[in-house]
């Protein structure tokens, strides 16, 4: 919080120029130094338009101001908008013959899904994929960062020891549970189920566990939920607990992880190139670089998914959370999830 | 009937203009197998009752209010005019989510009062936000054929024995049914086509489909299934356009003159509606403001906002005279309007997917300024047509007939007195059109030029990531910025030829 208010200032002050790429090394520094830093990058030169699938409150525009500060001779044009709206755009424009973007950052793995599909994306340099976790090197999209799903819950009304630590035994617990099946990262979760523990088990834990939840728009709903006591635990990703718990840093809510399953999925962020020539690929360089990365995390609570960079605080560290192994472009397959959540009576 | 013919070419050309997108639509959903299957009748049927339901509210609320901007004479009018409108100005996904926020246990309102009140949810709530921010819709239009009511019918119906509150009910309203049925159409297709509202009250509306289908790159189903939510607004089109309303001379406007504590009765009763559906929203903000803190807001956000939308009024009220005067003169006119109207109610993302696919065939024209005035004027014709049309139909042809036989041509006759006669619902729909755009974010962030930030989306961006402090000053500036483009509006509206003679104070 105090660190947020101390960029916000410098912001204002017109300061902010050098300071996530030059300042925040120090805070990176003690991270195994495997991340690239922007000191080894070559400068941006040139227009470079890029897609933004949401804009995450300023965060990623000050990672884009202070690439734009770094780079004066980069002329970088941004369009914001919904992650599938900007996909769908991509693909009206691919087939207008019109070249809109140059690069398309997505919230969301299955618009960058749906845009590798059509054959939109250039292929990555193997050096830029291979700074990556090894479970998250893609050959035509890069992840920027990552986020898990959790199960927040509420200390006043359970206990660490009543909460399973497999998702598929959550039903046979005797809590009142909140989820948002409307919200894009719940029903990529169910994919992940799906796709991990068969279409039968996924339609049963489903059935089962419908009579114990309370459905939210979206999952700041569930986790507020859950702080206001109004359901013992929720199904959400991670960040928007801590993100309450930074404004209220009383918040009756806790995180608990499953073990290895579709229950601590973590899904990514992405970006791709989708016009040819080097600034696209240099421009993706910077965004993983370790002090963006580190930014993200520290600011956003983010998972950096870049080797060798530290994980957000109040995240226990990656080798006490174990997520399932999966291929994240897979998790675009969400049609047969949609059909099977209604057939439930869930959507 | 011949004289008026000349409108068709235009009406002609601007229904098949608004058509395009819906065109794109079909064009799109042709990859779609499914049609609507039958589980989703739960849908339909929440879908009809919030809708009859939130026309309802906005007529309770909208008429009484149209009654009072248009015929009580208070101190700073206009102003209250102004302010009674501004809900139009304000995405109802934002009151939604602050009443949610701010009523029920554990609600904003609860912890810092410690007064327990009842949660804002379901259809109930949903029906009450979409209220609050549909009257103005009824405000505006009723409001607009109030004012080019001849009083005397009134006065004679007060001379010959009845009550003040018996004349209003007899004698006035049943002349402005069609005003009155204009702004309900209104707010029927935005609730319609509005998300936001039914997805946080968690009501399950034909929206939520679509939208779940389009955000999983399901987009030919989401097209398919807005083609068939089209199939409800054929409906309301085709009974609102069996409402019909009188026709008259038009003549000195009524005024009533309150006392002290009768003003003040009637504002104690105009108060809860804009605490609710204004103060609300902004005190829940400037809370999360003082909580958060506040930063990255740009004032030319602002400026974008205002004369991107001031473009769309403007363009909008040109294009719908001809329209409006089509659907009066036959038939065949009456259908062109109608075809305008179907586009309000597709619900925004997937319009403003089908405005993409339109705007890439003007590829010199794609992402700029002018595209996102001919999106925002597409999506919003029909709320400058539904006026201009209400006020125009209540214009007696006789009028028009004694300028020609004095010698007028055609097109002085309609310059000089048709066109006056109605300019107040051209203000009150350039109105409707300006304060819709302002809140406008699909099509904006879609077709907008890179870079363009407006109130709209920085409310957007900052909501989707969770820093609801920093809504607080764009929302107050949306509040501003409208109330700022109204008065101008308004301004207009005084340079009615028959205005001279109504301000006469007898």
């Amino acid at each position: 919080m105090q660190r947020r208010r101390f960029i916000q200032a410098l912001a204002t002050a017109g300061a902010f120029a050098s300071l996530p790429l030059a300042s925040l090394q120090s805070l990176a520094a003690e991270a195994v130094s495997q991340a690239v830093s922007v000191n080894d990058l070559p400068a941006l030169e040139g227009k470079l338009t890029l897609y933004l699938g949401r804009g995450e409150g300023g965060l990623y525009e000050n990672v884009l101001q202070a690439i734009r500060d770094r780079n004066p001779k980069l002329n970088l044009s941004v369009r914001r908008g919904p992650t599938a709206a900007l996909a769908n755009t991509l693909i009206a424009e691919a087939k207008a013959g019109v070249q809109g973007a140059d690069v398309f950052w997505a919230v969301d793995s299955g618009a960058i899904g749906l845009v590798t599909d059509a054959g939109l994306a250039q292929p990555l340099p193997k050096d830029l994929t291979g700074q990556l976790k090894s479970d998250f090197q893609y050959p035509s999209w890069s992840p920027v960062t990552g986020r898990i799903r959790t199960l927040p819950y509420n200390p006043d009304n359970v206990s660490l020891k009543q909460i399973p630590s497999d998702i598929m035994e959550l039903p046979d617990s005797d809590l009142a549970i909140g989820w948002a099946p409307a919200y894009a990262s719940f029903q990529s979760f169910i994919t992940a189920m799906r796709l991990l523990e068969g279409e039968k088990a996924t339609v049963d834990w489903l059935r089962r566990m419908k009579q114990r939840a309370k459905s939210y728009a979206g999952e700041l709903g569930v986790v507020m939920a859950v702080e206001r006591g109004e359901v013992d635990l929720g199904l959400a990703n991670h960040y928007y607990t801590l993100r309450l718990k930074s404004g209220k840093p009383d918040a009756r809510v806790e995180l608990a992880f499953t073990k290895a399953d579709a229950g601590c999925l973590v899904n990514a962020s992405g970006v791709l190139a989708l016009s040819e020539g080097e600034l696209p690929i240099n421009f993706i360089r910077y965004l993983l670089t370790r002090e963006v990365q580190s930014y993200l995390a520290s600011e956003a609570y983010e998972i950096p998914l870049v080797k060798g960079v530290e994980l957000p605080e109040g995240l226990p560290s990656f080798e006490h959370i174990s997520p399932p192994d999966m291929d994240l472009t897979r998790l675009a397959d969400l049609r047969p999830t949609l059909a099977l959540l209604r057939n439930v009576g869930i959507l | 009937m011949r004289r008026w013919s000349r409108f068709y070419p235009f009406a002609l050309i601007i229904a098949l203009l608004a058509l395009v997108p819906v065109g794109v639509l079909f064009a799109l959903a042709g990859d779609a197998a499914e049609l609507f299957d039958a589980h989703n009748l739960n849908v339909l049927i929440s879908t009809l009752l919030l809708m009859v339901l939130t026309v309802i509210g906005a007529t309770l609320i909208g008429v009484p209010l149209a009654l009072f901007t248009a015929y009580v004479q208070l101190p700073a009018k206009r102003l209250w005019l102004i302010v009674l409108a501004a809900p139009l100005a304000m995405p109802s996904y934002i009151g939604a989510f602050t009443l949610y926020a701010a009523f029920g246990p554990g609600g904003e309102i609860e912890s810092l009062l410690g007064i327990p009140t009842p949660p804002v949810n379901g259809l109930a709530g949903a029906t009450l936000v979409m209220t609050l921010y549909t009257y103005p819709f009824v405000l505006l239009t009723t409001r607009a054929s109030l004012l080019s009511l001849d009083a005397g019918m009134v006065n004679a119906a007060r001379t010959l024995g009845m009550s003040l509150s018996m004349s209003l009910w007899r004698v006035v309203l049943p002349r402005v049914v069609t005003g009155i049925a204009a702004g309900g159409l209104l707010a029927a297709m935005y609730t319609l086509s509005d998300f936001g509202t039914p997805a946080i009250m968690r009501v399950d509306t034909f929206t939520r489909v679509i939208y779940t289908e389009y955000n999983a790159f399901g987009l030919s189903q989401a097209a398919m299934l807005s083609l068939q939510l089209l199939a409800i607004v054929g409906l309301v089109l085709f009974l609102e356009s069996r409402v019909k309303g009188t026709q008259e001379r038009p003549g000195r406007r009524l005024a009533f003159w309150p006392s002290r504590w009768q003003a003040s009765a009637m504002l104690a009763i105009v108060a809860p509606v804009t605490l609710l559906a204004i103060v609300l929203p902004l005190l829940i903000f400037t809370l999360w403001l003082l909580r958060d803190g506040a930063g990255g807001f740009e004032l030319s956000y602002a400026w974008n906002s205002i004369y991107a939308s001031l473009l769309a009024a403007v363009v909008a009220v040109i294009l719908a005279v001809p329209v409006a005067h089509a659907a009066i003169s036959g038939r065949l006119g009456r259908i062109m309007e109608r075809v305008t109207y179907l586009g309000f109610g597709v619900p925004g993302i997937v319009m403003g997917t089908a405005l993409v696919y339109v705007g890439l065939q003007l590829p010199w024209l794609y992402q700029t300024l002018a595209l996102l005035v001919v999106a925002y004027v597409l999506r919003f014709l029909p709320l400058a047509v539904g006026s201009v049309r209400a006020t125009a139909e209540g214009l007696d042809g006789s009028l028009m007939q004694a300028a020609r036989v004095l010698g007028a041509s055609p097109r002085e006759a309609f310059m000089r007195i048709t066109l006056p006669l109605t300019l107040r619902g051209m203000v009150a729909g350039g109105a409707l059109v300006f304060l819709e755009s302002m809140r406008e974010l699909p099509a904006t962030l879609l077709l907008g030029p890179n870079d363009f930030e407006t109130l709209a989306t920085y409310l957007w961006r900052v909501y989707e990531a969770g820093y609801f402090g920093r809504a607080a000053i764009p929302g107050l500036l949306l509040v501003l910025m409208s109330g700022l483009g109204l008065a101008l509006m308004l301004c207009g509206e005084r340079r009615g030829v028959f205005d001279a003679s109504e301000d006469q104070r007898h």
